[in-house]
C-alpha cells in the first residue's frame, strides 16, 4: 500500500452506506482510479463538496496492492464547471464525456494529454447551442486517437486503399471503399461534409467552431456514435441524450 | 451466483442485509433479536410492513407518499396553494416539513436526472408537474432539488419545461449554515454565500 496524491476529475459516484461512497476519479497522474471515501456524504469530511459528478480535485488516496477498491484519504475542490449547470445540452455532454472516461480507459492507464482535454471542454461546454454537438465530436476524436482507436478517414479500413468519402463502417474502423463496403454489414452512408469535417477535425481538434447544416451534425452525431458503441462494446447511455 | 438462502431464518438474515447501512452481523443479531425475543414484536412487524406495501402508494397530485387517493399536505386547506416546492423523493419533502416554516404544496420528481445511471427525464414526474402548472392556480414553483451536478441538471430540465408557462421560478438559496462560523465553512460554501448575497 502506498500513499498517492493526484488531480482527478470524478466521473462516476454512488453512495456505498449512509456515509460512504464510492467514486470513480479520472486521474492526471494515474488514469482510472476506483476509490472508497469513508464518511464521503458527510458535509464535515475531508472530502468537503469534492466528490460531486465533474468536479476537478486535488487527491491523496491509499493505493492497494491487492487489486480491490483504493482508499480516498482527503480531496480538495480544484475547479467546478458551473457551465455545465445552467445549460442542459451543456449538462448531458459533459456527462457523456465522463462515461467515456470511465467506460472507455482502464485501471492505472495514465493519459495526461487526455485529461488536460477533458477539462478544456468541459470549460468549453455551456452557451455554445449548437456547437455544443461539434465541440463534443471534436473531444471524442481526440479522446479515440489517444486511446489507439482513431477511426481511419484517408484509406478504406479494410484494405487501405485510398479512399474519401462514401460510406463508413463502424466495425471495418472508419471509411470504406466500394467494393469492401459490400462486405461489411453495418456499413453506412458519409456525405462528402461530413468527411471533410471528420477529417479536420481529426487534424485539428481546435476546428470545432464550423457553420454546418443540421442534416451534417445529425449525420456525424450517427456515425460517432455507432464507433464509439461498437469501442465500448454497448451502445453509451448518454447518446440518446446528445444532439448533433 | 449464491445460491438463494435454503431455510425461513436464513432468508430472513439475507433479506436483512438489503436494508442501507445493515450488514451480516447486524442482519444475524436483528434476526435473532425477533426469534428469541418477544414473538409479539415480529408479528407487529410484519404487520406493519405488509400494511406499508398493501396500502401506501404515491399521492395522485404530488407523489409524496399516502395511504389515501391524496396525501395530507395536499388536502389540508390552509396550505397556500399556490406555491409548489419540488423535491427529489419524499424523504426530501419530510425534512423540509420537519423545518416547519414552508406553507405551500410540495410535487416530488422520484428521483434526480442521473443519465450515467439510467436514470432519464422519462422516470421524473417532470410532466404531472407540467400539468398541475398548467391548470393556472400555481404561481410559484420552487426548485429543491439537491445542490449537486445531477440536482443542479434535474432543476434545469423542470424549469425548461416549466419555460412557456406563466409560473415564477425559484431555487433554494445555497452558503453558510445558520449558526456555524466561518472558519468552519469550506470554500464552496463561502463561494456560494457570497454569490447568493443580498441586500440587509
Amino acid at each position: 500500500m502506498s500513499l498517492e496524491q493526484a488531480t482527478a476529475l470524478v466521473v462516476r459516484g454512488s453512495d456505498w452506506s449512509e456515509s460512504s461512497r464510492i467514486v470513480t476519479l479520472w486521474t492526471r497522474e494515474f488514469g482510472r482510479v476506483r476509490a472508497l471515501a469513508k464518511g464521503g456524504r458527510r458535509l464535515k469530511s475531508n472530502f468537503e463538496v469534492a466528490l460531486d459528478l465533474l468536479t476537478v480535485c486535488n487527491i491523496v488516496f491509499i493505493r492497494k496492492s491487492s487489486g480491490g477498491l483504493d482508499l480516498l484519504t482527503e480531496a480538495q475542490v480544484e475547479e467546478r464547471f458551473t457551465n455545465l449547470r445552467t445549460d442542459l445540452p451543456a449538462f448531458y455532454a459533459g456527462c457523456y464525456v465522463a462515461e467515456l472516461l470511465s467506460d472507455l480507459t482502464e485501471d492505472y492507464d495514465p493519459h495526461p494529454a487526455l485529461f488536460d482535454e477533458a477539462l478544456t471542454t468541459l470549460r468549453e461546454f455551456g452557451g455554445l447551442g449548437k456547437l455544443t454537438g461539434l465541440r463534443l465530436l471534436s473531444f471524442e476524436l481526440t479522446l479515440l486517437g489517444e486511446l489507439g482507436y482513431s477511426p481511419a478517414l484517408r484509406g478504406c479500413a479494410v484494405c487501405q486503399k485510398p479512399v474519401e468519402a462514401g460510406s463508413f463502417g463502424a466495425t471495418a474502423g472508419g471509411v470504406l471503399c466500394p467494393t469492401c463496403r459490400l462486405k461489411e454489414r453495418d456499413a453506412r452512408p458519409l456525405s462528402p461534409g461530413a468527411w471533410s469535417t471528420l477529417v479536420a477535425l481529426q487534424d485539428d481538434p481546435t476546428q470545432w467552431r464550423r457553420e454546418l447544416s443540421d442534416r451534417i451534425r445529425t449525420e456525424l452525431r450517427q456515425h460517432l456514435g455507432l464507433y464509439v458503441s461498437t469501442r465500448l462494446g454497448r451502445r453509451p447511455r448518454l447518446l440518446p441524450y446528445l444532439t448533433g | 451466483m449464491a445460491s438463494e438462502p435454503a431455510g425461513a431464518v436464513e432468508r430472513l438474515a439475507a433479506a436483512l442485509t438489503r436494508l442501507p447501512g445493515i450488514g451480516p452481523k447486524s442482519a444475524e443479531r436483528i434476526t435473532h433479536f425477533l426469534l428469541t425475543g418477544d414473538r409479539d414484536v415480529a408479528a407487529m412487524l410484519a404487520a406493519a410492513l405488509k400494511d406499508v406495501i398493501e396500502k401506501v402508494h404515491p399521492c395522485r397530485e404530488c407523489f409524496n407518499l399516502t395511504e389515501g387517493a391524496v396525501c395530507r399536505i395536499c388536502s389540508d386547506a390552509r396550505r397556500d396553494g399556490s406555491t409548489v416546492c419540488v423535491v427529489e423523493t419524499p424523504r426530501d419533502l419530510a425534512m423540509l416539513e420537519r423545518a416547519a416554516t414552508y406553507r405551500g404544496l410540495y410535487h416530488v420528481l422520484g428521483g434526480r436526472l442521473a443519465p450515467l445511471d439510467n436514470f432519464g427525464p422519462e422516470k421524473l414526474t417532470a410532466d404531472a408537474l407540467l400539468r398541475r402548472v398548467q391548470r393556472g392556480e400555481i404561481r410559484e414553483v420552487i426548485l429543491a432539488t439537491n445542490p449537486t451536478l445531477e440536482g443542479d441538471g434535474t432543476a434545469l430540465y423542470v424549469s425548461n419545461l416549466l419555460a412557456n408557462t406563466q409560473v415564477r421560478i425559484t431555487r433554494l438559496a445555497r452558503g453558510l449554515p445558520s449558526g456555524s462560523t466561518l472558519e468552519l465553512a469550506n470554500a464552496q460554501m463561502l463561494t456560494d454565500a457570497l454569490d447568493g448575497r443580498r441586500a440587509f
